[in-house]
Order: C-alpha cells, then structure tokens, then sequence
C-alpha cells in the first residue's frame, strides 16, 4: 500500500474513532482537561460495587484477627500502535479489571484478589488474605470517608486518551520516518506508542476511601544501522504522565526518532573501552539509572527492616560525599514515575534519602514503617491489583550542583563518559553494575572516541563517597524498575557527575 | 474440572465465531485459567502469603492481511465483545502485512496428558507443607554460623490451564502445574556483605529436590564467596556453573528469535547452515521433554510443539519462528511462538571436576549482574562473581570484577563440556569451559 493512499484511508475512518478507541468514560470531562476523582463512583456505576460492599469485603479481611486490612481496586485502559517495515504493523488495547486484599498481622500480609468484583467472589478473597490472622477476633471496619487526593501532579489541557488512532498512527509515523530519514546507513526501525489510563480505588480499615486517576504516556523508537558488516541498535524514549502538548516540544516523536538513530550511527564507529579503574563521568542523559540502582534500591524499606540492606543501620551517618544531596520526588509534574497518592493512598512528598552526605531518609510503605515505626511517606507501589504493594522508587534525583558540565569533563585527563544505557541490576549488599550502550573515552579533557560494549562496577558506600564534582544541568531517564517480578513505572534524574574512581569493564 | 474445562472452551469458541460474525477474517482467542499460591517465610514466620485464582484473556484479529490485538482480565461478556469490534476497527486502519495470518492447520498436537506436565499432587498439597518447605529452607542454611542473614525463603505453586481456539477450526487445550522453591542468603563481614542463592522448579512434587539439597547448595554458594576480592585487569580461560551456562543460552535463544533475526539485531542475521560454533557445541530445543518445565502440547499460536536441533557440532540449523517470522524470512514456524520451550546445550562427556582441573589460571564464573549483553552484535560485558582457580584448585572468591566478551567467539571457543546437563529451568546447560574472556578489575586504565 502506498503511503498516500494510506493516508487517505486514515483520514477517511478517523472520524468516530475517539469512542472506539478511549476508554468511553468520564470522556466528556477528560476532555475538559479535568481528571475526575470520583473512581469509586465508577466502580459503583460501570461494575456494580456498591460502597457498601466494599464494607462486608474490609470486614471479612478483618475477620480472623487481622490488625489492618486494604482493598485495591483497578480499572485500567493501556492502548498502544507499533510500527514497523513502514507500516502500523500491530495495535492493542488491554483491560485489566480486579480486586487486591491484604491483611496485615504485625509484620505478616495475607494477600488474595480477583478479576471477578461479585460480592461473593471479593469475599472469598478477603478470606483468604484474612486467613494470615487465626485470633478470630471482630472487628468492625469504621464508616469510610471518600476523598480526592490533595494534590493533583498531573492535570492536563490535552490528555491522551481523548487522542484519535489517526493522531496516534501520525506521531508514530513520525517517530518512524525521522529515524529511517536520518542517515542511509539505519537498516531499520520500529517505533511505538503506548498510553493508558488507570483508575484506582484504595480503601482500607482505618475508614480511608480515596480515588485516583492516572494517565501514563510512552513513545518509542529503536533504530538499527549498518556499515559494512558493523551493526548497532540505539533507541530513545520520551512521554511520562504528560498531555499531548508535551509531544510538540523538543520531545517530539520526529526528535526521539533522530536520537535514537543518531545513536546507532555513532556506535557504528565504536571501539571496546579501555577496561579498569579509571575516572569516570557520568553525563545527565540517562545516568539516573546508576542513582536508581545506587542509591535508591537498597534505600526501599523492606531492605530497611529486614537488614538485609547495606544501608540499613545507616540513618544519620555519612554516607556520601558532602556535595551529594538525593531526593525521591512523586510530586514533580508530569514525570514518569509522578503519584497524586501511592497505592496504600498515602499522600506522597519530597523524601530526602541523602542530605550534603549525609543519610536523612528512606523509602517506606505502610508495612515497613510499622515495622520500624516510622511514617509511611507516599513509596507503597503495587503493578496491579494482582500483586501485593511494596516499598518502591518514583523520581529519584541526584540534585544539582554549580560545576558546568563542560568543566566536569575537562577535570579528567584520561577516563571514561557514559552517554546512554541498557540498564544497571544492584544486590542489597550494595554491589551494582550498569550496562553503557554509548559512551566516549575522555582524554585530555574531552571526549574522543565512542565507545560501546562497557559496563560499569562497584559498591554504593564507595562510590556516594567518591562522587567529585556534580554539574549544573539535569535530564530526566524514563525507566521501568523491575523488582520481585513486579514491573514500575520510573524516573531517575542526575546532572552530569563525575566519579573519582571506577572499575570500567571491556575487552582486554 | 471436566465440566468447567468445556465451559472455558466453549466461551473462546464462542468469541471467535462472534469475531467472525463482526467482520475478522481471522480471529484467535486464548483463556488463561489458573491458581498460585505463594509464601514468604521470615525467621521462621509466615511474612506473607499469597493465594488467588486468575484469569485472562487475549486476542488478535486479522482484517484484509492487519492484525489488531487485545488482552483482558475482564472476561465480561459485553468487555469482550467490545474488545473485539474495537480490535477489527483499529485492523482496519493498520497497514497489509502478507506475512500475517494463522497458521494453516497442520497436524495433531500431542495428546496434554502424555507430557508428564501436570501433577495433581501440586494441586492437592496442603498449605501447611508448602509453608513447611519454606521454613525448613530458610533454617537449614541459618544453622551454619558463616551464613548471616536470610534474603527471602520462598515456595510457590501454580495449576493451570490454557485454551486456545480459532477460526481455522483449531480449538485445543491442556493444564500444567509447576511448584518452585527458592532461598538467598547473606554472609560476610560489616559492609562487605555477599550473597547468593538457589532455587528449583518442577513440574511435578516429586520432581523437586528436597529442602536439605535446596537450602544446601543456597548457604554452600554464599559461603564460598567469603573474603571476595577483584583481580587484576586480564585475559583468562574462563569456566562457567551450569546456571551461567543457562544465561549464555538465554542470550543465544533471544538472538536467534525471528523477531531479531529479521530486524538484524541479531549477530546471527544469515548465518543459517554455517559454523557459528566449535564441534562441542550442540543444541536443542525440545518442545516435547517429558515432565520439562516448558513442555507444552502447542504453541502459543496452536501449532504442534517439536524438538528442533537448533545447532549441531557447531553448525546453526534452525531459528526460532513463529508462523509470522517464518513467513517473513521465508522458511516455516518451528512452532516456537512464545519462545523457546527447552532449550538446552546438549551435554559433554567431561566431569565438572575435570574441567575446573584443566586451568592453569582462570575464572570459574557463578554469579553475574547487569545487563550487557547485545543481540546484534553478540557483545557481552557484565559484572561478575566467581571463584579464582590456579593450577586447577580454588585459590581464592573474586567479587566486583566485569567480564566481557562476544558470544560469537565464546561459542567458537568452548573447549570442554560437562556431562552434568539437568534440565532444571527451560533454559540450561551443563558446565562449559571458554579459551577466553576479558576481566576487568584492578588497574589496566
């Protein structure tokens, strides 16, 4: 099919695809640019849960001595449209529907759900989760007291979900054609546009009955190149919990096509790097991720209470060099992993992890504050109702500095600049590793040669402690964190930083 | 079961001839219908417990050679039908790909019940012996004093049952079990902590080793690593534990999937039928082990599971196809639509021993971290831990060391293979030695 007769067929049926395609509810509103807090009125009205049975399923969770209990229910809408060899090769749009109960008994969780929201079904789960408990002691749950999130972090003028598929097949196409255009040497190139839309209801024991509702936007691209026999794969991302004006900035999809093949292009000329300890620069592109891995993982509570966590009996001690301050922050507008309310419905907030060095906080869930007597402060983080919430990363930053970038390059003689990555994996005893898809030799202070293939070792104690000079400048990385087989929706942020010493990992 | 097993049947049916009706020229449904269960043990106490039945479904539809999906945990009557005329919509709308399609049908799927993957003894045990199991675990490994703390004991198990129909007439299923147990321990001194662990899965009860084996082996892999230490910067042979030869295979399975076969990220990009290996290195993927943990009547698109000798003496045979990519690089599915099923290097006839015998310097590599590994050019660099041998004996645990890498040459260059394959994962082989890999370590900038 040509491309002009296609697109005369995608202007021809875009017309009633709105309704086809969006989630059909509160439309009228998200169109307004109001995201509607009333999530258990839908409940109520599209799948017949009443409020009042949300009261018989907490008091059968509490029915055999359980000291708290919480439901979590879950509509959510994920669309996506992926294109490939110049065509929308596939499209897709995914409902998951269901119920999460946990109990809680002093530090043990009962946990049950199901997809089916009869009474009679959300009972029977709340018997198993309260089956933790065996006292059989009574308890009656308080009258609930609905209410909206106090904050509202991503409030939009033009929200995805009430996007055309013609609009969606047009940024993708975009994407596509950028990168495929950008050099003769890109082989190939796919590209893909994922948006959803989730609603939550969290209710709980102690009366709490509050509603959220939560866009999530992701366009991607990958790119392969060739020369001769040397291939390479780049890709770039861009979107959060964003509108579609965010998409006509300099994050638009034509741009994440260019970075991506831009990316490929480079590590065609790629060398090995240079293994061994040397210095090391990380540049704010994407080096959230090794403050993701670093600092933030063995920061969650569970590592915390259990002391499995190299960090776990550090609170108040110096951890880190004087110029290093790390924050989590789910309130930022618009990023990733931004949260009105986590998935126990606690009000998230700035959490200080690390202040001028020193360690200040960490990431807690209900169940691990209890457990440490602490206040939970907004980090309870669930993938769907299916699964329990556990004690999980947002946006978490490397704040800045007052170093140019520049000059924190030109400080290292002979070392190594990270530019993109695959990834980074860390253990609790604080050993990590992250994987360069990009980087670049720095030598006599600049960058020469690209490098590819290296990966980046150590522990974090030594590192926080060996971070030297920290930039100016800030970039957002989209991740998604995977942690005991639960996937979630993240950002890691840093400036440019150098770090004094490394093991930098490549071929001999 | 019988009865509810011809219900859910009856339901994708159902949904694909409405699929029809709407206007799909083809229509695919899958049901998922399964229970798991799951407990956490914590000195000694139940830290949590998970148990909940779950279903699922999804679908594609094909309108004039354009395929739309959908998927639902929502099997609503009217959520479905919904799904399935927005899904013929959007087809509607997306671009001709001739290569798309069902698969013609061909023959019979092997009858479920002979695979030896379903085991009523994991359905009926009881909640209490799983928790045992999970207990056992965890004190066996604290009661030796170098073991110091306890990462996670685990036991779970899973019934379920897969449903697959479409409108080529295709309309089969079966039901599979799996019970796994998994523990980690931490040893180690202040801030210089190590850990590790083992886990087992099965797809029958008696097919799980005990808790003693289990929880053995867990505290022997962290003990071992006790005062680990980097090396310098340099080239060494290097031998790797069957579970580090199971990661070299995960790499090798994603690379000759006909998803990145045919969008070159793949080193293996028109290399069938040349030598991509040395003459030990043979392997298999067989859809059809008795008892294996990915053994499966059909794939995820129907057709009949096989075994399919990927690589032999070196020489690649076979990719990985679905029946789109099977269409599109122009050979056929090798039914291998949701992956690789067991996908094993097949094993050699050199003990363990001996080979960790034959270095005169190297690494034996049992842990690694990270990501780097780089389907379209073979590329491998991650962290490693492992054991430092000299003269054949264990000198030394090495810790924060990379190892890099192409798995091109490693292939080239496997120098022994174990006789000790178990096909204790759906990706597995035995103990390997390769003449050489770069660690990265002290010095060497």
């Amino acid at each position: 099919m040509s491309g002009m007769a296609r697109r005369e067929f995608i202007k021809l049926a875009g017309a009633g695809l709105g309704a086809a395609l969006g989630t059909g509810l509160f439309h009228d509103r998200l169109l307004a640019g109001e995201l509607p807090a009333t999530g258990a009125k839908l409940f109520a009205d599209k799948f017949g849960v009443a409020r009042e049975d949300l009261r018989k399923v907490l008091q059968a969770a509490l029915s055999k001595g359980g000291d708290f209990a919480d439901l979590y229910l879950e509509y959510k809408v994920a669309n996506s449209v992926f294109m490939e060899d110049g065509i929308v090769k596939r499209s897709s749009e995914a409902i998951v529907l269901g119920i999460g109960i946990r109990v809680l008994k002093g530090r043990q969780t009962g946990f049950g759900y199901t997809s089916d929201l009869a009474l009679d079904k959300m009972r029977q789960a709340a018997l198993t989760a309260a089956a933790i408990a065996s006292s059989g002691a009574k308890v009656k749950p308080p009258p609930l007291r609905e209410s909206s999130p106090a904050q509202q972090v991503y409030l939009m003028d033009k929200p995805f979900a009430d996007a055309s598929l013609d609009d969606r097949i047009a940024m993708v196409k975009e994407g596509y054609d950028a990168a495929m255009a950008h050099d003769k040497r890109v082989v190939k190139a796919v590209a893909t546009l994922s948006d959803e839309l989730q609603y939550v209801t969290i209710v709980n024991s102690e009366g709490l009955c509050i509603s959220d509702v939560r866009p999530q936007v992701r366009m991607g691209v990958t790119v392969t190149a060739q020369e001769g026999k040397v291939r390479n794969t780049g890709s770039e991302s861009a979107g959060g919990r964003v509108g579609r004006t965010y998409f006509q900035g300099k994050r638009s999809p034509r741009e994440v096509g260019i970075r991506a093949a831009a990316d490929a292009i480079v590590l065609l000329a790629a060398v090995d790097p240079v293994a061994g300890d040397q210095p090391v620069v990380l540049g704010a592109r994407q080096s959230g991720v090794m403050i993701h891995e670093a600092v933030g993982h063995p920061f969650e509570g569970e590592g915390i209470w259990t002391k499995t966590s190299i960090v776990a009996d550090k609170l108040g001690q110096v951890v880190a060099a004087p110029a290093v301050t790390i924050y989590d922050d789910a309130t930022i507008p618009h990023l990733r992993g931004s949260m009105n309310v986590d998935d126990e419905g606690t009000l998230t907030g700035r959490v200080t992890l690390v202040d001028r060095g020193k360690l200040t906080g960490y990431l807690l869930d209900r169940l691990s504050a209890r457990v440490l007597g602490m206040k939970p402060n907004g980090h309870g983080r669930r993938e769907s109702f299916s699964v329990p919430p556990i004690c999980r990363m947002n946006n978490t930053m490397l704040a800045k500095g007052e170093t140019d970038p520049e000059d924190v390059i030109r400080s290292v003689k002979k070392g190594f600049y990270a530019e993109t990555y695959f990834g980074g994996q860390v253990e609790d005893t604080g050993k990590f590793t992250f994987s360069v898809n990009l980087g670049y030799m720095i030598e006599d202070g600049r960058l020469t040669r690209p490098v590819k293939n290296a990966t980046l070792i150590g522990n974090n104690l030594q590192v926080l402690k060996d971070i030297e000079l920290i930039g100016n400048d800030t970039e957002y990385f989209l991740g998604s964190c995977g942690k005991d087989g639960q996937s979630a929706a993240v950002t890691a942020g840093t400036p440019t930083f150098k770090i004094r010493q490394m093991t930098v990992g490549g071929r001999v | 079961m019988k009865q509810d097993n011809q219900n859910v049947m009856a339901v994708a049916e159902k949904l694909v001839a409405y699929g029809r009706k709407r206007g799909a020229d083809e229509i695919e449904v899958t049901v998922q219908d399964g229970t798991q269960f799951s407990v956490n043990v914590r000195e000694q106490a139940v830290e949590r417990l998970t148990e909940a039945g779950e279903k699922g479904a999804s679908l594609r539809v094909l309108v004039s050679g354009k395929q739309a999906n959908a998927s639902s945990s929502d099997l609503s009557e009217a959520t479905m039908a919904r799904l399935i005329d927005n899904a013929i919509t959007r087809a509607r709308l997306g671009g001709a790909d001739p290569c798309n399609g069902l698969p013609e049908t061909g023959p019979a799927a092997p009858p479920a019940d002979k695979l030896g993957i379903f085991d009523e003894k994991i359905t009926a045990m009881a909640p209490e012996l799983k928790i045992a199991f999970a207990k056992k675990l965890e004190s066996i490994g604290m009661a030796d004093k170098r073991v110091k703390k306890c990462t996670g004991s685990t036991f779970g198990t899973y019934t379920g049952a897969v449903y697959l129909a479409n409108s080529k007439g295709f309309a089969g299923s079966y039901r599979r079990t799996f019970a796994s147990a998994y523990v980690g321990f931490q040893s180690g001194e202040g801030d210089n902590l190590l850990q590790d662990g083992w886990g087992e899965s099965s797809a029958t009860l008696a097919g799980l080793p005990d808790e003693e084996k289990i929880a053995g082996k867990a505290a022997q892999r962290v003990i071992r690593l006790i005062g680990a230490r980097k090396v310098d910067t340099q080239k060494v042979p290097m031998v790797m534990e069957p579970p580090m030869t199971a990661r070299m295979m995960m790499f090798l399975a994603q690379c000759l999937s006909g998803a990145s076969v045919d969008r070159k990220q793949s080193f293996l990009v028109d290399k069938l039928g040349q030598k991509i290996g040395g003459d030990l290195v043979t392997v298999v993927d067989d859809g059809l082990l008795p008892g294996g943990l990915g053994t499966v009547p059909f794939d995820a698109e129907g057709v009949p599971a096989r075994s399919t000798t990927v690589v032999q003496q070196g020489v690649l045979k076979s990719y990985l196809l679905n029946t789109y990519y099977g269409r599109k690089l122009k050979l056929a599915s090798t039914g291998h639509a949701g992956g690789p099923r067991n996908f094993y290097l097949s094993k050699g006839e050199s003990s363990p021993g001996e080979i960790v015998r034959s270095l005169e310097k190297g690494l034996l590599l049992t842990g690694i971290i990270g990501l780097g590994q780089v389907p379209t050019t073979g590329d491998i660099s991650v962290g490693a831990f492992g054991l430092w041998v000299e003269k054949g004996e264990v000198a030394f645990p090495v810790a924060e060391i990379t190892i890099s890498g192409n798995l091109g040459e490693m292939l080239q260059q496997v120098q022994m293979v174990g006789d000790d394959l178990r096909f204790d994962s759906t990706v597995c082989g035995p103990t390997i030695k390769v003449a050489e890999i770069s660690v990265g370590g002290k010095g060497g900038a």
